[in-house]
């Protein structure tokens, strides 16, 4: 096939398939960015390195300060001390806020953080601004990200003695394929390339399987299915994988996640020390932002230290009189945030059920991330799985971006002679795709935890005599009514031939493509003609911009349920 | 009303084809290799797309039926690899072991061949997750990420086909539906059955699975369904290995009452 001899500019933001262009590719280096921590690594020939910054450190704060003219981030700032990330100038967390509107609990959950996040409540982007100079400066999640990627790459690149472009970065299982977008377009902002963006509980699977694969090198052994339940709870997301590993490949089984995390677990406890906590800080006036940071500075280290001792004093003073002066135990955090803990005993359940897999044949529980320290969820995931013991051979910190940087070396084309990159991971859908029909309703065209590369169809039908248009909305989640998931695009199909309702067949296909590509496909067919009647339509998903939460509104006022569609029903 | 309108239509996904355009090199143009100072490239900076057409769209829009017979004159891709000439050594040919490249799909192939069944409907084989996951290492897309366009294209066709193959065999009701398919009977899975009592078993059963309380309730009706599905799913085995297929295609509706409801139970679950 000849390579097209022209180039046009495209308006879509998502990256695709990278080009092989040299006969030596580059290595893509792995990059974890946490809600609260960053890290980077790469295959250095011989196995995963984590890169260093000048102060010697792997694990990097994820923040980003804005002072006088020039941005600075985590990767380079020397923080002289933790509350200077909490005097207003820094913006963090904003894996939290990225690609969300603001009427997202979790952007609601953000307003008590020391920079300023504003909502309107009308389904637009919210407002983010830090303080420079006592005056509130706008900025974006998606800006704070890029400037924060920048400063990764230059590091890496001052290392590596060699431009750096190709990325795969790990993600959260419930991102959206909007926050998608975003993340790429952070990334592009910092003239990275995504080569791939990796669920976090996947990226472990991929470390385990590398791991397995070592062991039955070992030990000339048979190597059979492994199947490896992983939970990772970071700051601010929570993912469950279930993966089953033979001879270097992982099938990811199901996937689970949710926007929880430390930072809830944080907040809660914050709340419990200072039940006014959020009142008391609206105004975000400097004397109120510099006594949240003593807080929560006081309350987080409260939080560490009770994973390894049963009760901690908190003694701060936050001014203006006020003081908070208390002996916690930790069966008062943990019934602080049960319903935290709740949560993350149903995303396990929930994921163990989609995968169809049984406890017993569980081989290996694998917890990371921050969360991984905490007792209470150490004992519940092995409650839950029935063992005794956790996988104890991985760094619950670093196995997420030693995964990234290993998928990184596979994805760049790269050899091992050792075979220690003859690994591959199929990975499935983390949230249902389909469309809005049978009046608000979400109807699942592609379900959540398939196999990809995917292609799945379903027909549809018209709801009223004589109907010539078809509005089709695409939704991605697991909401049984629309406004329960996130828009992903919508488009019309007009030039339906005029007939009874019910009778054309609309039909709607939905591909997920090798590279993670979304399209949809609709398509007109009459009873008794073999042809479509009207040219079918190929649209390229997500196609919604900023403000989406308005646009499923305004579609909703212009056209109420006229141009609807319905399922097929299937006869009993 | 429906019932009257005859499906004439394949599935779409038959229809359209896997020949999207897979590699439309859509991405940012912002790198600049000199540019390591942390200046954030501009949005406005000029990107460069691909102009790749899709493959004719038109010319996979026909709805032919698909002939499966696996006895078909084409029966094997006695070619030799699109890469190196090398002549295949093992069937099926989907993966060239001399140059290791992917090879492009064969219809012809069916799924029992692609994993080196007899086409039996039984198929007792332990090893089926271990022959995907043997295929997907040398076909899954993720792996030919340096390779030509023309050998991505082909790995993201037969990996995808692997997957389906793997999904319609290991399910009984559609591995039951698909081997009739070769057999040239078409199962047609909106026919319904004159049966009162199925009818009936299933209302009950439906009503059941409202009023089940908890989980535990519906695991007592999931059990005697499953139970159902394989007892109808061995009389499909034997009604098949006899030949009967007007007694294999009842067995495949009874199937597929059973398998909406576990499905419907397996979903409140």
């Amino acid at each position: 096939m000849d390579e097209p001899a022209y180039t046009v500019v495209s308006d879509s933001e998502t990256t695709g398939e990278e080009k092989s262009s040299s006969a030596f590719p580059e290595i893509a280096i792995g990059i974890d960015i946490g809600t609260s921590q960053c890290s980077i690594a790469i295959w250095n020939g011989s196995q995963v390195e984590l890169l260093k910054n000048t102060r010697n450190q792997k694990m990097m704060r994820s923040y980003v300060t804005f002072k006088d003219e020039v941005p600075s981030g985590g990767v380079s700032n020397q923080l002289s001390h933790e509350h200077e990330i909490l005097s207003g100038a820094a913006i963090f967390n904003m894996k939290r806020l990225i690609g969300r509107v603001d009427t997202d609990p979790v952007v609601h959950a953000s307003k008590s953080l020391p920079f300023l996040v504003q909502t309107l409540d009308i389904g637009v982007r919210p407002f983010i601004a830090a303080l420079v100079n006592n005056v509130w400066r706008s900025t974006t999640p998606e800006e704070v990200l890029a400037i924060f990627l920048v400063e990764l790459r230059a590091m890496a690149e001052m290392q590596l003695k060699r431009p750096i472009r190709n990325v795969v970065l790990t993600i959260p299982v419930s991102f959206s394929r909007f926050q998608l977008t975003r993340i790429e377009r952070a990334c592009a902002m910092a003239g990275l390339h995504v080569l791939r963006l990796m669920p976090e509980p996947t990226a472990v699977a991929l470390l385990y399987a590398q791991q397995q694969q070592l062991i039955v090198h070992e030990n000339m052994g048979s190597g059979s299915e492994k199947i490896a339940l992983i939970f990772n709870m970071g700051a601010g997301y929570s993912d469950v994988a279930l993966s089953a590993t033979a001879g270097g490949v992982s099938q990811i089984k199901a996937l689970a996640g949710s926007a929880i995390g430390g930072e809830d677990l944080l907040q809660n406890m914050m709340r419990h020390l200072l039940p006014d906590f959020e009142s008391r800080f609206s105004n975000h006036g400097m004397n109120e932002i510099k006594s949240m940071g003593l807080l929560r500075v006081a309350t987080q280290d409260a939080i560490h230290k009770l994973s390894t001792q049963t009760a901690v004093q908190i003694d701060v003073n936050l001014g203006n009189g006020s003081k908070v002066s208390k002996l916690v135990n930790r069966e008062e955090f943990e019934e602080v945030n049960q319903k935290i803990f709740e949560k993350c005993e149903n995303l396990i359940i929930q994921c163990l059920h989609d995968a169809k897999v049984e406890i017993d044949d569980i081989t290996d529980v694998i917890l990371v991330g921050g969360g991984s320290y905490i007792p209470k969820l150490r004992n519940l995931v092995k409650g839950i799985c029935k063992k005794e013991e956790l996988y104890n051979v991985i760094n619950p910190l670093e196995a997420a971006v030693c995964g990234a940087a290993l998928e990184g070396a596979v994805a760049s084309g790269i050899s091992d002679p050792f075979g220690n990159l003859d690994l591959l991971t199929i990975q499935v859908t983390p949230l249902g795709i389909g469309i809005r029909a049978d009046g608000n309703n979400f109807v699942p065209i592609i379900p959540r935890n398939t196999t990809m590369p995917a292609r799945k169809d379903l027909v549809f039908t018209t709801v009223r005599d004589n109907q010539i248009e078809a509005l089709v909305t695409v939704y991605e989640g697991e909401g049984e009514k629309v406004e329960e998931n996130h828009l992903l695009g919508y488009f019309k199909i007009t030039g339906i031939p005029p007939a009874p309702k019910g009778v054309p067949e609309i039909n709607v296909c939905i591909d997920i493509d090798a590279s993670n590509v979304l399209r949809v496909l609709a398509g007109v067919i009459l009873p008794g003609c073999p042809h479509p009647a009207i040219p079918v339509m190929e649209i390229r998903l997500p196609t919604v911009d900023d403000g989406h939460g308005w646009c499923a509104e305004a579609l909703h006022r212009t056209y109420g349920s006229t141009i609807d569609l319905e399922t097929v029903q299937k006869k009993i | 009303m429906m019932n009257k309108t005859k499906k004439l239509w394949k599935p779409f996904s038959d229809v359209v084809g896997r020949t999207l355009p897979y590699s439309t090199s859509r991405r940012f143009e912002t790198y600049n290799p000199n540019n390591t100072s942390s200046h954030l490239s501009s949005s406005s900076q000029l990107q460069i797309l691909n102009l790749c057409l899709p493959h004719c769209f038109s010319q996979n829009l026909i709805f032919s039926g698909k002939n499966f017979s696996s006895e078909s004159a084409e029966k094997f891709n006695n070619s030799a690899c699109w890469n190196c000439n090398a002549v295949p050594k093992a069937t099926p040919f989907l993966f060239c072991e001399c140059c290791r490249s992917v090879q492009p799909l064969h219809h012809s192939l069916d799924y029992f061949q692609i994993y080196g069944l007899d086409k039996n409907y039984e198929i007792e084989d332990e090893n089926l997750e271990r022959k995907y996951k043997d295929w997907q290492k040398k076909l899954h897309p993720d792996l030919v990420h340096s390779k030509s366009q023309r050998e991505r294209e082909y790995a993201a066709e037969q990996s995808a086909r692997v997957i389906e193959a793997y999904r319609t065999l290991t399910n009984p009701l559609s591995r039951a539906i698909y081997i009739l398919k070769l057999e040239g009977i078409d199962v047609n899975e909106e026919e319904t059955v004159s049966d009162p009592e199925l009818l009936t078993e299933i209302m009950e059963i439906r009503e059941a699975v409202e009023d089940a309380a908890d989980s535990k309730a519906l695991n007592e009706i999931l059990s005697p369904v499953q139970e159902k599905l394989i007892q109808w799913s061995n009389s499909f085995a034997n009604a098949f290995r006899n030949q009967k297929f007007d007694e294999a295609l009842n067995c495949t509706r009874r199937m597929t009452y059973y398998d909406r409801v576990n499905k419907e139970i397996m979903k409140k679950l």
